[in-house]
């Protein structure tokens, strides 16, 4: 007997566990786990055009109301893991403390993708050219997993190991993330380049958090998407920058560093020549704001 | 079996569905419960011809697994427009203003600007714009769309707003 792939929607299978608890016993044993579906707004996609083979099972997540919420503590926000696009544009909380992130969900898809689409949908999807990436990566949080062995923090910065590849055992399931406020005084921000203003998938993304006093860099952090397989920290001008005084020879040449220390890709959106000039004035804009 | 059953709330009416659980509800509407006003565009999460409200928040039908649409449910789909006095208005100013051309993007389009003005009907026309971002119309231009959104807004009863 050879075994029948599942080849449409109505073969696959769909668990609604009620709680968390029942979901991660239900991912502990491979006779009932499932493929983590959350929003759908990717995975529908990649289902259908055959991107991804159709699963014999879905575990669906979207509905554990263990996942849903956006609390603080004193120096964190925690997004729970099914919130979505909308949600961080409307919670109060993300609105205060973590301005680029609520500025890149803005800019994913349209209305109905953002009150669909979720924040761990997005970060398991694992695209280069995810948005909210960089606005995570900046915050220095943490990706916080669970299956019924107990939870497990992996920081932002190293969740994602490779083109679409992420740090999440077949049993795990992202259940949130903890993410450090902005502090006082600091800012964020947050750009996007893409072929047209709405509904585009960017050709470079980025953001970042920094203090600028008396023209003085105090702290910077910059996070890019969509030029190498995940999006990455340009940990060494960040470095370079720290301490120095924003003049036009520094702002130059933080934007030359920038062009020159990382080796995008050339794909159907754009040119690797393209992403390299217009990273080093994206990070020379930022830095312009911070200052401004 | 690999079947789930829902009882959602369709335009104000009790319907009930023993369904796949991650059939498109698209074709959950479409097919099962007769809902032909509904389209497909694209398939693929781009064009908002799908567009239907669950629980007061546009979604797209198309990328949406049936069994994720939870019991208890308030589903409008544009069928269920008339039936309230903002989508009747919605409806007369579409025509008036000549908003719809060969028609095929409205039942998503119409029922987005429902959403829209339910939530908010004090909308200007960027902010019109935005909340259409994820409906596409290759025939208009988008000009006379935005200006029956804003007729309607500017009309808004007070009974339909929340």
């Amino acid at each position: 007997m050879s075994t029948v792939t599942a080849k449409t929607f109505d073969d696959v299978a769909c668990a609604f566990p009620a709680t968390l608890q029942e979901a991660l016993e239900l991912m502990a044993d491979e006779k009932t786990r499932g493929r983590p579906l959350a929003g759908g707004t990717d995975l529908m996609v990649q289902w259908e055009s055959g991107v991804l083979e159709m699963p014999e099972r879905a575990v669906s997540v979207k509905h554990l109301s263990e996942l849903r919420n956006i609390e603080e503590t004193d120096g964190e926000v925690m997004i729970g893991a099914s919130v979505t696009h909308m949600g961080i544009r409307r919670s109060p909380l993300t609105q205060k403390y973590l301005p680029s992130l609520v500025d890149a969900a803005a800019t994913i898809g349209g209305f109905q993708i953002q009150t669909m689409g979720t924040i761990g949908g997005s970060v398991a999807n694992a695209s280069p050219a995810g948005d909210l990436a960089p606005s995570l990566m900046i915050t220095d949080g943490t990706v916080v997993v669970a299956s019924v062995r107990g939870e497990r923090e992996v920081p932002v910065t190293k969740f994602w190991t490779g083109y679409r590849k992420i740090d999440l055992e077949p049993d795990e399931l992202i259940v949130r993330f903890r993410l450090p406020k902005m502090p006082d005084g600091h800012r964020e921000a947050w750009r996007k380049l893409g072929p047209r203003q709405a509904q585009a998938i960017s050709k470079v993304m980025g953001s970042c958090r920094g203090h600028v006093a008396n023209g003085v860099v105090k702290s910077f952090r910059v996070a890019i998407g969509s030029i190498a397989p995940t999006c990455v920290r340009l940990y060494d001008v960040e470095k370079w920058v720290e301490g120095k005084k924003l003049d036009e020879a520094v702002l130059a040449e933080a934007e030359q560093r920038t062009s020159d220390g990382i080796n995008p890709i050339a794909d159907i959106r754009s040119t690797a020549e393209y992403r390299k000039w217009v990273t080093g004035r994206i990070v020379r804009g930022f830095l312009e704001q911070l200052a401004g | 079996m690999n079947k789930v059953k829902r009882t959602w709330n369709i335009n104000g009416e009790r319907r009930e569905a023993e369904i796949p659980p991650v059939r498109r509800f698209l074709d959950v509407l479409r097919e099962d419960l007769d809902l032909k006003g509904t389209k497909e565009g694209c398939g693929e999460g781009e064009c908002g011809a799908c567009t239907v409200i669950v629980d007061g928040e546009p979604v797209l039908s198309c990328m949406l697994p049936a069994g994720q649409v939870p019991d208890s449910a308030e589903v409008t789909t544009v069928e269920g427009l008339e039936k309230t006095p903002g989508g009747r208005l919605l409806q007369a100013a579409y025509a008036e203003k000549g908003a719809a051309q060969c028609g095929f993007c409205i039942p998503g389009m119409i029922v987005s600007s429902y959403a829209m003005l339910s939530r908010d009907p004090d909308m200007d026309p960027g902010r019109i714009r935005e909340a259409h971002a994820g409906n596409i119309c290759r025939c208009t231009g988008y000009e006379k769309i935005v200006e029956a959104i804003q007729s309607a807004a500017e009309q808004w009863p007070a009974e339909a707003k929340g």
